[in-house]
């Protein structure tokens, strides 16, 4: 039966064979100006690759958990040991805030703004704008003839005392402590728990660690800046802090710098392993100078692949390139081909060439078809992939066919022992498929277990020593990073401000003070003060101001008071209160408080509130909240499933999408049922005892998985190709010993990634392992046995 | 006209100049009054008086004067204790303070560092108790008014106690082992003196009084 041929490349070669300087210059050329162009790259470790940038709302949801407080701030824990004062971890905090200050810190806070005097004056001027009802029937209680008695007489106390001097403005102003009432407002915005004020420094409650909070202008993205505000951060710690006093430092920069660090080292062993295993394997296996040159193809590819993406976007993710490792080790099997089948010889190599190149054309468009379905996934990550993926598959068949065949030299017929090709011993036809089908029922049932994990911590590095300084953290100054936030937005603070008085009024019956954090008891919407405003006139104008006057008048005369010592206070009941105002509330010392829950955006205001981030407070204010027009609930455990539902949502699309092109590839290609089944046998075995193995094995599936999974598919469709190429249309044993050999290097690359300490690319690793080192066998024993009647 | 304009520069000169040397002369007090009255106070282990405080306050119809006693013990102990009109007091002992009301029967207990007044208060009682004026120059400039027996007028540097507090008048006994009088005066012109009458230096103290 003659072998059918893409007489295209046999004509090429016949052209080239004359050209060959030419040809090879070119080549060369062209990998020398890709290795030029891939100089340019930089590269990113960035978590937008792993993040749908299609404007979903886990993409919405995860650019808002950016917007909690302290999640871009540099957070620094200091402890002191037994006997450690107080007093001497606020010095090594005002120390340490020395020493930071200056390039890449824009602000270090050890302790409020100013003293507390501002704000009671804040508090107490604003008292009429902020006191809704209950407040009001709390100040007619504080009223009565026999309070206003001893609230009088122990303003007149502390007048006496050391202390006077300092408090007589805020007596004159408010000799009752109506400024009380407001305080209590000030519980809804405790959003450390655990934090004390102690000489006016953040404290724990047992007094044995400061808090100190860095601004900083560095991106938490960016992995240089972050090692080198690490690293003031370090030097600032050992300049400042005095023996038996430790600092622990928490931010967003040290997860990037330690991922970063993690995928550069996973690089550089992934890169070492792979070049070294795959040229030993060349080298046992082909034992041939010309190896050097198949060899050279998927370093050469790589290269390309590297310069294209160069040309299209210099930025590159970190994970595109790491995925070069495995490219290197995938992207042989075409130029396998053509390398066994040129030096088995038997024929002339123009004529060789044109029988492989449909084989390898098959492969490597089912292989681009597979990769291509990744060019609709939401994460900009894997678009990046495909295309660096393509690059290189295109790049590796245009070698293999083009340049390869003219550094082959055929060995002499003699030296090609029989034996030698058939690469595989004889099974029992019933053993295999038996064997195999036991196998596939297993894994088959097995897949059932396999769960998705959509955290994103699947797939970021965190050591132990990060995970221990964030327990330290939560212990030490209680769940401050563990909140759901709902934000009221606007398209100006007002808007938003009435919002998220709607929002307070439903949340505000439903969690306690210490649950729900919140602005709007102390900076209502302007329409809301305005009804508190109107509502307080009319309170004391009700012959109430009056009464509360006479009465301080006689309490006061009977103390030794002036007529007019409390005049100011009194002249608040009769006058309109002036507003409460986010520039007001910041004098006052509460910046901090008004940044972290006002957020300003290009067209809008959010206002945010935090509330506990349990399944079941979820769950119902999910429904509760979607009553209420502009307000958006955004849990991290609530991501966490939707991350979830997209990776299902996402992995169920592509194995569809690329199982019906493959389908039809084939189809298309092989045009005889039994063939096509028989080309998919390996991508069958591969898919399901990947999936099998990690469901009986207990691990999770995430986001790489899905590109993990495409590489399956796309890799074991060549095997199948070829394999049944070689059995039906009377090809060679070269393509049984370009499986194997292939297949080898590709395990060999993917075992390197498997060895990476970084879990994406640990589970990269795994999962092709698993699905490749089970379609190997499947496309040279499992496909030989089921076609056995056919190939004799 | 230009020597006009030369003649009252050289008027100006000469008047600012000689402001600047009276200015100077009193920011730059002695070093050895200092040293005099540190030197004599680190004798004094405990200190015990009575005083008499006048409140010259425009919130009271006239001055409001009330009586009480003082006790200090080196290096951190000190008892403010108000007897007449209203009986009210502290104690601290290191950063712990305990304070009392007569009239509610009230009794609290309080951390100094956590009461950022009370810290204040007790900075400058201990300060002055101690004759600690590394501490106090750097909050105050100071200008002796007399060395014998020693007046000082302290003006606060921080704006945050310039905001209520205008200056102190402080004068030491003749021996300059103790404080005898204190004037604060405020930013509106309310003033409290406080005269300390009949104190006893390393008088033996009671334990339970702190």
């Amino acid at each position: 039966m003659p072998v059918p041929s893409c007489t295209i490349f046999e004509r090429l070669y016949r052209f080239l064979a004359t050209r060959r300087r030419a040809l090879f210059g070119t080549t060369i050329l062209l990998v020398i100006l890709a290795t030029l162009a891939s100089t340019r790259l930089h590269i990113e470790e960035d978590i937008a690759a792993m993040l749908p940038d299609d404007g979903s709302s886990v993409a919405k949801d995860f650019e808002l958990l950016q917007l909690a407080p302290f999640t871009r701030k540099v957070v620094i824990t200091l402890s002191g040991g037994e006997g450690t004062d107080p007093a001497t971890l606020s010095a090594a905090a005002d120390r340490l805030a020395a020493s930071l200050a200056g390039a890449g810190v824009s602000k270090v806070t050890t302790g409020p703004d100013s003293a507390a005097g501002g704000l009671f004056r804040w508090l107490g001027s604003t008292l009429g704008s902020l006191a809704g009802e209950e407040e009001l029937s709390r100040l007619g209680t504080m009223s009565t003839g026999a309070e206003v008695q001893k609230r009088l007489r122990a303003s007149y106390e502390s007048l006496l005392s050391p202390e006077g001097w300092a408090l007589k403005g805020s007596i004159q102003n408010d000799p009752l402590s109506f400024s009380a009432v407001a305080m209590e407002k000030m519980r809804f915005l405790n959003m450390i728990p655990h934090l004390r004020l102690v000489d006016n420094h953040f404290m724990s409650a047992d007094g044995k660690n400061a808090l100190v909070v860095l601004d900083s202008t560095v991106s938490m993205t960016d992995s240089d800046g972050s090692r080198k505000l690490l690293e003031r951060i370090r030097q600032g710690v050992a300049k400042s802090l005095p023996q038996g006093v430790s600092a622990t430092v928490i931010s967003g920069h040290r997860y990037t710098l330690v991922n970063a660090d993690t995928i550069k080292g996973d690089l550089a062993l992934i890169l070492t392993v792979t070049s070294v295993a795959v040229l030993g394997i060349y080298f046992f296996f082909l034992r041939s100078l010309s190896a050097v040159f198949v060899f050279l193809v998927p370093s050469s590819i790589l290269v390309i692949a590297s310069g294209v993406m160069a040309c299209l976007d210099s930025n590159v993710y970190a994970l595109t390139l790491g995925f070069g490792g495995v490219l290197l080790g995938i992207a042989d099997e075409y130029a396998m081909l053509i390398y066994f089948s040129c030096r088995q010889g038997g024929k002339d190599i123009g004529t060789i060439t044109g029988e492989v190149a449909r084989p390898v054309l098959f492969g490597a468009a089912a292989t681009l078809l597979s990769f291509g379905v990744m060019m609709i996934s939401a994460l900009p990550g894997q678009r990046e992939l495909a295309i660096y993926s393509m690059i290189g598959i295109v790049a590796s068949v245009a070698i293999s066919l083009v340049v390869l065949p003219h550094l082959v030299k055929p060995l002499p017929q003699a030296a090609v022992p029989a034996a030698r090709l058939d690469l595989m011993p004889r099974l029992p036809r019933r053993l295999v498929i038996g064997v195999w089908l036991g196998i596939l029922l297993l894994c088959g049932w097995q897949t059932t277990k396999v769960r998705f994990n959509g955290k994103l911590s699947a797939v970021s590095m965190v050591t132990s020593e990060l995970k221990e300084a964030e327990d330290q953290v939560a212990k030490t100054w209680g769940d401050v990073r563990g909140k759901a936030l709902v934000f009221a937005e606007g398209p100006d603070l007002d808007a938003a401000l009435a919002v998220n008085d709607r929002l307070f009024a439903r949340l505000g019956k439903r969690f306690a003070p210490g649950e729900l954090v919140s602005i709007a008891p102390l900076l209502p919407s302007s329409a809301l003060q305005e009804e508190n405003r109107q509502r307080w006139i009319s309170y004391w104008k009700d012959g109430r101001a009056a009464r509360l006057a006479a009465d301080l008048g006689r309490e006061g005369e009977a103390l030794g008071f002036s007529g007019d010592a409390f005049k100011p206070f009194l002249e608040r009941l009769s006058t309109p209160p002036p507003a409460a105002t986010e520039e007001g509330m910041r004098a006052a010392g509460m910046e901090e408080l008004v940044n972290s829950l006002i957020v300003r955006s290009p067209g809008g205001v959010r206002v945010l509130t935090m509330v506990p981030d349990t399944p079941e407070a979820i769950a119902s204010l999910s429904e509760e909240l979607k009553g209420i027009p502009g307000v958006r609930l955004v849990s991290q455990t609530r991501f966490a499933t939707q991350m979830s539902g997209a990776i299902v949502h996402d992995f169920t699309r592509y194995l569809t999408i690329t199982c019906i092109l493959v389908f039809a590839l084939v189809a298309i290609i092989f045009r005889n049922p039994r063939r096509i089944a028989l080309v998919l046998v390996p991508v069958v075995t591969g898919l399901v005892c990947s999936l099998g193995i990690m469901g009986m094995l207990g691990m999770e599936f995430n986001i790489f998985n899905i590109a993990a999974t495409i590489l399956i598919i796309g890799l074991c469709v060549d095997y199948g190709i070829f394999t049944v190429c070689r059995l039906t249309e009377g090809s060679t044993h070269a393509a049984d010993r370009a499986v194997l050999v292939s297949g080898l290097t590709t395990l060999a690359g993917l075992g390197a990634l498997a060895l990476a300490r970084h879990p994406s690319m640990h589970s990269i690793g795994m999962t092709v392992l698993l699905g490749i080192g089970t379609g190997i066998p499947a496309a040279l024993l499992v496909i030989p046995a089921l076609c056995r009647e056919e190939e004799s | 006209m230009r020597y006009l304009f030369i003649a009252i520069a050289a008027t100006f000169f000469f008047i600012f100049s000689i402001g600047a040397q009276v200015t100077g002369a009193a920011q730059a007090p002695p070093e050895s009054v200092f040293q005099q009255l540190q030197r004599t106070a680190s004798g004094v282990r405990t200190l015990s008086s009575d005083f008499v405080q006048e409140k010259h306050l425009s919130m009271f119809k006239t001055v409001v004067s009330s009586k009480g006693r003082f006790n200090f013990n080196k290096p951190d102990q000190l008892r403010w204790e108000i007897t007449a009109p209203v009986a009210s007091g502290f104690v601290l002992k290191g950063d712990k303070g305990r304070r009392w009301h007569a009239h509610t029967g009230r009794t609290e207990s309080f951390q100094i560092s956590q009461e950022p007044v009370m810290k204040l208060v007790a900075d400058q009682l201990l300060s002055w108790a101690q004759a600690d004026f590394a501490r106090i120059q750097k909050e105050y400039r100071i200008t002796v008014l007399d060395d014998a027996p020693v007046s000082l007028r302290l003006e606060p540097t921080s704006a945050t106690t310039a905001g209520f507090l205008r200056y102190l008048l402080v004068s030491f006994s003749p021996d300059g082992r103790y404080v005898r009088t204190v004037e604060v005066h405020e930013q509106d012109g309310d003033f409290t003196r406080i005269k300390f009458v009949n104190t006893a230096v390393n008088k033996p103290l009671k334990a339970d009084l702190f």
